[in-house]
């Protein structure tokens, strides 16, 4: 009995058993035929695709180089910010998630219709810009509300920042999307929408401060869409920039210099060429240029007939004014025209060709001989010692002392300057030289013109005993001390200059003994050069430099200084447009500057 | 009598199995870009220490196996319950558990001892009793608490797995039609019980796993990229080493669960196909000694391993050819992974040793 029971309940087993092998036979046939179907019979369409999936190279830009000033203190760098953008393809309705968003930004309608219209165009993956350089506080107005917001990305992106805002404007430039021109560059020809240097130095080191870039290979579907990363080879930062530049004095001599509408000051390092700080007003802010939309900004600075963006450190031309008396001086002295001891009698006035040629000093300063001539500045001596030396050999000292030249500074666009000559005048204006013309340039007027830059290469020379100094803007650790060429002829010439350039700030009568210090010495230069020309009966009106003249028609006022008057350390070039005269507008902001450099000890 | 039972070994069975494991090794030392690491010498090591197990699982005494085949299954459960708990205790959502070093998955290896506690259940039982429906709360529990434990981890594939696996041995058993209607109506009633009954946190974890929109880039799209690996094997394949690699990279289980879509890149419809009939004719052999077993435990352990080794075949297969949802189930033999083999590879054993005690009269001791 048991064994019949087991037979039939071993037939229910066998049936059931028979019954589910033809199940699972049925399913694998199913996956027999779906693998037909997919590997034999749709096999070319899958094969298609396949090759669709194809490889893309993405470039990663790299992040541009920090500018920073000699104490390593960054006045170019990179911040953070943060964009937004609308992905189609995670929110269900973009209408409600720009809506949504309209609660914590202000989104004009006009934009919000050209997303969503936008958002029709592209693939649904494809990421729609927003807003760009988000600031913090939305930032976290956003973080906080995430949850409310859906189809959003913030993506995170780096923009140029200046710290020092308009500080180092003139000198640094601005990045900006590169132009057809640009992109040629073959450092940047990958990277279309890399910000490049447009002006000063972030132009002039584009190709280090860029960096390289790197690449990502990655793989893309038939419709655009990212499906995996292959490679990636990260991009490499540009090189960091270490400037001479010293951010505390430019920040001092901005602000002093800024109680004047328009002007520049120039300081740098005699011993090794350094240029410590180069200010210009008016000024502009890089940043400000920099942030879109940047039009009004623009117009503002197109339309300022001061021209905020002209660099005067190196684009302003300047009569040097009595600050070129020095290079008649040593022209004198070295060709021995005159000596020391001998002197001229100046009554107002001197008389050449068919005209007069005034001296600043309406009632002459009386017998002068070089020392005392450069001391008070007397311009009918230099009338006297031009028409002996003739503007020729004035222009051969001129240039080697550094004026009417262009340097090989990284700062783009300077101005060469001009040194007049015979030749030059016959090259540029086809005409010949007339002898009155040498009387004029001998007092730094006429053809004569300068940048406060070369004004202050000119004074370094000088101060150094005739060393070919050549200013330089990039920190070279390892040479404190130059070893420039020495100009062994001026030795003698710049002996006898140096002392009455001390009798200038340091002796009474001096144009500059008001500015004198008395916690440090130093030596200078005034100039008041002339802008408007003085008609005869102004000059006749006893007090016509007292009555107070439109702004535009005033003198420019000059100085050129070095400190300390003994062994020479710092050079420095002042003009202020308008200013009055040198004496009383320059002078006083040199010995500040001196004053400031001594009290924070300068390296 | 050792001897013996080497001679009576199934060597057919066997050497299937050692081609699929080499197919396995292959696959998977391509998928590595042709490199033996990290993938295919560890699972070659694993398959022959798994291997001996087998045949050592083989030729012990049957007697002993239906003896201790309870204590097994609740040494199994404890396991899974202790997965459950470590995951409670905050770590996540965890199916692995180490024991000595290793990293094991109790939901596999329960798997077996499901087959093996209901072929010792059944056969203990007298056929008259079988209708009864108190003789259906030991299977059911069997089959539930596992079941349970291993959907609140959350792991819907072998859940589901498990349960039609009980479901099928129990049909083989011979338990009526009708009951099983009536387990699906129970069923279906108590979900929103049983959904009570966990935790929220567990609920989270199922509905986070039922939610499509959890997963952006969307399991179609794997599909899809599954579908054009295959498709563009065409019916030789491109050649072993030469499949482009490139849509399996971001199918996250390549090695695992998508082995079979890289045979099917390399060696084509041929290949595929290859595997499919070496799978098929395992699941006949087992079907074969269980129609030849003279006694239940026998019958219903060997129907039980082939439908075992039929449900990762049949759910792995119709994954990576898009007939089915993505869910995380391996290619036995084929696929990465240690749990997974040690679970097949004690089965095989069992499946072996009742085809060499085929025909043993009395099993109780």
């Amino acid at each position: 009995m048991f064994y019949s029971k087991q037979k039939k309940q071993f037939q229910i087993l066998n049936r059931r058993t028979f019954f589910l092998t033809l199940f699972k036979l049925g399913f694998f046939s199913v996956i027999g035929w779906r693998l037909f179907n997919i590997q034999i019979t749709n096999s070319g369409k899958y094969k298609t695709l396949s090759k669709n999936n194809q490889i893309d190279v993405e470039i990663l830009y790299p992040l541009r180089g920090l500018i920073k000033d000699r104490f390593g203190i960054p006045i170019a760098k990179n911040i953070k910010v943060f964009d937004l953008y609308l992905v189609p393809e995670r929110t269900n309705d973009i209408e409600l998630s720009l809506k949504h968003l309209s609660n914590f930004i202000d989104i004009s309608f006009k934009k919000k219709r050209e997303i969503i219209l936008l958002s029709k165009k592209v693939k649904k993956f494809e990421k729609i810009k927003v807003f760009e350089n988000l600031d913090w506080k939305t930032l976290e107005i956003l973080e906080a509300n995430k949850n409310h917001l859906s189809g959003i990305e913030l993506i995170q992106d780096y923009q140029r920042i200046y710290p020092k805002n308009e500080l180092f404007s003139h000198l640094l430039g601005y990045v900006n999307k590169p132009s057809k021109i640009d992109l040629r560059l073959p450092y940047i020809s990958q990277m279309p929408s890399l910000n490049i240097g447009q002006q000063g130095i972030e132009k002039s080191f584009n190709e280090l401060l860029v960096g390289l870039p790197g690449n990502r290979e990655i793989e893309v579907n038939s419709s655009g869409r990212i499906i995996r990363e292959i490679s990636k080879k990260p991009s490499i930062k540009g090189k960091d920039i270490n400037l001479t530049f010293d951010h505390k004095l430019q920040e001092y001599l901005y602000e002093k210099i800024s109680k004047h509408k328009a002007g520049s000051i120039v300081v740098m390092d005699i011993k090794n060429g350094n240029i410590l700080s180069m200010v210009s007003v008016p000024t502009f802010n890089s940043n400000l240029i920099i942030k879109k939309p940047n039009i009004n900004y623009w117009n503002s600075l197109l339309e300022n007939s001061l021209s905020p963006l002209t660099d005067r450190s190196v684009q302003g031309l300047y009569s040097p004014g009595s600050t070129f008396k020095m290079i008649v001086a040593i022209a004198a002295l070295k060709h021995k025209v005159i000596s020391f001891e001998k002197k001229f009698f100046c009554e107002g006035k001197i008389e050449f060709g068919d005209r007069f040629f005034h001296c600043w000093k309406t009632k002459g300063h009386g017998n002068m001989n070089i020392d005392l001539a450069i001391k008070e500045s007397c311009d009918v001596f230099f009338y006297n010692l031009a028409i002996k030396i003739g503007i020729d050999k004035i222009a051969e000292v001129a240039k080697d002392f550094g004026l009417g030249q262009i340097y090989p500074l990284e700062i783009p666009n300077q101005k060469k300057g001009i040194v007049p000559s015979k030749q030059w005048k016959k090259d540029t204006l086809k005409e010949s030289w007339y002898g009155g013309e040498t009387l004029i340039a001998a007092i730094g007027q006429g053809y004569v013109l300068t940048t406060p830059l070369q004004l202050a290469i000119m004074t370094s020379r000088i101060a150094s005993g005739g060393k070919k100094i050549i200013p330089s803007i990039i920190k070279d650790k390892n040479i404190n001390n130059q070893n420039f060429e020495l100009m062994v002829k001026y030795s003698e010439p710049l002996k006898i200059i140096q002392k009455s350039m001390f009798k200038v700030v340091n002796e009474q009568k001096g144009t500059a003994f008001k500015s004198r210090s008395d916690s440090f010495q130093f030596s200078g230069k005034t100039g008041t050069s002339q802008v408007k020309k003085i008609t005869l009966e102004e000059r006749e009106s006893e007090d016509f430099r007292k009555i107070d003249i439109e702004w535009k028609s005033r003198d420019h006022a000059l100085f050129v200084g070095y400190m300390p008057a003994t062994d020479p350390k710092y050079a420095i070039s002042v003009v202020i447009e308008h200013g009055g005269s040198g004496a009383s507008t320059a002078a006083p902001i040199a010995k500040e500057a001196f004053n400031f450099i001594k009290k924070n000890n300068l390296s | 009598m050792k001897l013996n039972k080497f001679l009576n070994l199934n060597y057919l069975f066997i050497f299937i199995v050692i081609l699929l494991s080499i197919f396995g090794f292959a696959a998977l030392y391509s998928a590595a870009d042709g490199n033996l690491n990290p993938w295919s010498l560890k699972h070659a090591i694993r398959f022959i220490i798994f291997f001996l197990m087998m045949i050592f699982i083989a030729i012990i005494d049957i007697k002993f196996i239906y003896k201790y085949t309870y204590y097994f299954f609740i040494l199994c459960l404890c396991l899974l319950f202790s997965v459950e708990i470590i995951g409670t205790l905050g770590k996540g959502a965890e199916r692995w558990i180490k024991i000595f070093g290793f990293s094991i998955q109790p939901s596999e290896i329960i798997k077996v001892s499901i087959v093996l506690a209901l072929a010792k259940f059944y056969h203990s039982i007298k056929f008259d009793n079988i209708g009864r429906i108190s003789y259906l709360i030991i299977p059911v529990t069997i089959i539930i608490i596992p079941f349970i434990l291993v959907i609140i981890q959350p792991d819907l594939g072998t859940s589901f797995n498990i349960l039609m696996l009980g479901i099928i041995v129990m049909f083989t058993a011979g338990v009526r039609i009708w009951k099983f209607l009536l387990g699906f109506v129970v069923f279906v009633v108590s979900l929103p019980f049983m959904w009570n009954f966990i935790k929220p946190y567990q609920q989270k974890r199922i509905l986070s796993f039922l939610d499509p929109e959890s997963d952006p880039l969307g399991q179609g799209y794997q599909l899809i990229q599954s579908k054009i690996a295959l498709g563009s094997g065409g019916f030789s394949g491109k050649g072993f080493l030469q499949g482009s690699q490139s849509y399996l990279e971001y199918l996250p289980e390549k090695q695992t669960d998508f082995i079979f879509t890289l045979i099917g890149e390399e060696f084509g419809f041929l290949g595929t196909i290859f595997i499919l009939v070496l799978f098929i004719t395992l699941i006949m052999i087992s079907i074969y000694i269980s129609i030849k077993s003279s006694h239940l435990f026998g019958r219903i352990l060997s129907a039980g391993v082939g439908t075992n080794l039929f449900l990762y075949v049949v759910l792995n297969m119709s994954m990576v050819t898009g007939l089915m949802p993505v869910v995380g189930i391996p290619l036995p033999l084929l696929s990465y992974g240690g749990t997974a083999m040690l679970s097949i590879m004690i089965s095989f054993g069992l499946l072996l040793n009742a085809d060499i005690n085929y025909n043993l009269k009395k099993i109780e001791s």
